[in-house]
């Protein structure tokens, strides 16, 4: 039947662009693949010789024409790099109006000390990006969430866990702004025909082509039976929602 | 009569006056105020080591020789020593100030439209972001707001007031908003010492503590109006202490003179 055989592309479309938006997450995690490996190789585990070498890795990233990431690096666990709590190896790109670094054309390494207002947060391996990795010794999509430590801004962290002689030595990371993202992702989505929604493990969604369910907003609770079940990124945490009745 | 303003017209002095650039003098002290209130307020211990001039400079967006300013009032005023040499730089000194000599130094430079104002402003965002964050709170991040609160100490003055401020830096981030986040760390960064004053009152903080647990219970509840509610309650016992504090002084101030 015609009406089902329309239902059935849009499933198909919906299934195309799941795999699309999974390839471009699975693009980055290569990314963070080939940084994991090759901080895993260190050989001096000084802030003196892994910063300069992490920022060789992550700063072409950084610096690329309209990059994809926003912020990238290593973090190492406790112990590793200095005694007590975890050593950033992290910068973030040329920044527009942050609220402290200001405008910035150039990488710029982040500097814990320089956010006292975030001291109230005891312990940084509790969150999710480091805490996640560390658990599962996989691979993991943080968010969407606002990063009030690095950008200021609404961003997805990708993570990956970094194991040197079977203990965990901290992850390698990136940061996607949402609405860098959004260029990307929107193109594909729209090309489902029907209102299609991008959203989160925790069903957050992270970009949408339907107004009625904008960026932020939780999905779970107000996806009813007008969508259809989520569709998995292939090798992400992250699912597409296809409204298939109005 | 033309409505174009003319380039003697007020508003064209008001529209120059927006794009006028800082007074090196206003900035050094702004430095100076936020440098003084941590050390009073017990953020900053005796003996801890300032940062350089060079990264005070960087750190707030000033030049060196404004932080080279701000550092000299500081001295100045007691509350630190610049010693030099290889082991050198500028060390907070034990103080005999408490913090009723803190109020007096803010609380007189304020008046009372101003530090009522200042009430309004944080309120309404803070009302603003608790009500978003209510909605929009996922299962996880209530219980992680939840489970924050419950290990925050709030039984010393200094602990209390950064845990104050970053329960409602957290809230923001649930809020999902990045603007919202932005202003609250720039207003709790110019004001949080200051809103927070009321903590070294013991009363307070057992207060502000509860009333912390209704909002994050609120927020967990998804009852956006109870959040907003248990927030402005704070902000409005907040500001009543603050308008008290000033008032006692003051009349202390003319029964002494």
């Amino acid at each position: 039947m015609a009406e089902n055989h329309s239902a059935d592309s849009v499933q198909a479309r919906a299934r195309n662009c799941a795999a699309a938006i999974g390839a471009l997450f699975n693009g980055v995690f290569g990314t963070l693949d080939h940084w994991r490996s090759r901080v895993e190789a260190s050989t001096a585990w000084g802030a003196g010789e892994i910063d300069p070498a992490v920022y060789a890795m992550v700063g072409p990233e950084l610096t690329a024409a309209d990059p994809l990431l926003i912020g990238a690096g290593f973090i190492a666990a406790p112990g590793v790099v200095r005694g007590k709590g975890l050593h950033f190896a992290w910068w973030l790109g040329p920044l527009e109006d942050n609220p402290i670094l200001g405008t910035t054309t150039e990488p710029s390494q982040l500097d814990l000390a320089s956010r006292e207002y975030a001291d109230y947060l005891r312990d940084l391996s509790a969150l999710e990006w480091y805490r996640v990795p560390e658990a599962t010794g996989a691979r993991h999509i943080t968010g969407p969430y606002v990063d009030h430590l690095c950008t200021c801004d609404y961003i997805l962290t990708l993570t990956a866990p970094v194991v040197v002689g079977g203990s965990m030595a901290g992850v390698v990371g990136a940061d996607v702004l949402v609405r860098r993202l959004e260029r990307d992702a929107l193109p594909l989505m729209r090309a489902v025909g029907a209102p299609t929604a991008l959203v989160s493990a925790a069903g957050r969604v992270i970009v949408s082509t339907d107004p009625q369910l904008p960026v932020g907003t939780l999905a779970a609770a107000d996806a009813g039976p007008a969508w259809t079940g989520a569709i998995t990124c292939p090798g992400t945490n992250l699912k597409v929602l296809v409204r298939t009745a109005q | 009569m033309s409505q174009e303003p003319s380039a003697t017209t007020p508003s064209r002095g008001a529209r120059a006056a927006v794009f006028a650039q800082l007074t090196g003098a206003g900035r050094s002290e702004q430095v100076a105020q936020r440098l003084t209130d941590a050390i009073l307020l017990g953020v900053l211990a005796p003996g801890d080591r300032l940062p350089s001039e060079a990264e005070l400079a960087k750190r707030f967006g000033v030049a060196l020789v404004t932080a080279r300013d701000a550092l000299g009032a500081v001295r100045e005023a007691g509350l630190v020593e610049t010693r030099r040499g290889r082991e050198g730089g500028s060390f907070v000194l034990a103080t005999e100030q408490t913090p009723e000599r803190l109020l007096q130094a803010r609380l007189r430079g304020l008046s009372q439209v101003e530090i009522a104002d200042l009430a309004v402003y944080f309120g309404t965002l803070a009302a603003g972001c608790a009500e978003r964050a209510a909605e929009l709170a996922s299962t996880d991040e209530a219980e992680r707001l939840t489970a924050w609160l419950h290990d925050a100490d709030f039984s010393s003055a200094s602990d209390s007031g950064r845990n104050a401020g970053g329960f409602y830096l957290e809230i923001a981030v649930v809020s999902q908003s990045p603007r919202l986040v932005r202003e609250q760390i720039r207003l709790q960064a110019e004001f949080g010492p200051m809103l927070w004053l009321c903590l070294t009152d013991p009363v307070m903080r057992a207060r502000v503590y509860a009333q912390n647990q209704r909002t994050a219970e609120a927020i967990a509840a998804h009852d956006a109006a109870a959040a907003r509610a248990s927030v402005r309650a704070q902000i409005s016992d907040l500001s009543a202490w603050l308008l008290a504090a000033k008032e006692r002084l003051e009349q202390g101030a003319a029964a002494d003179g």
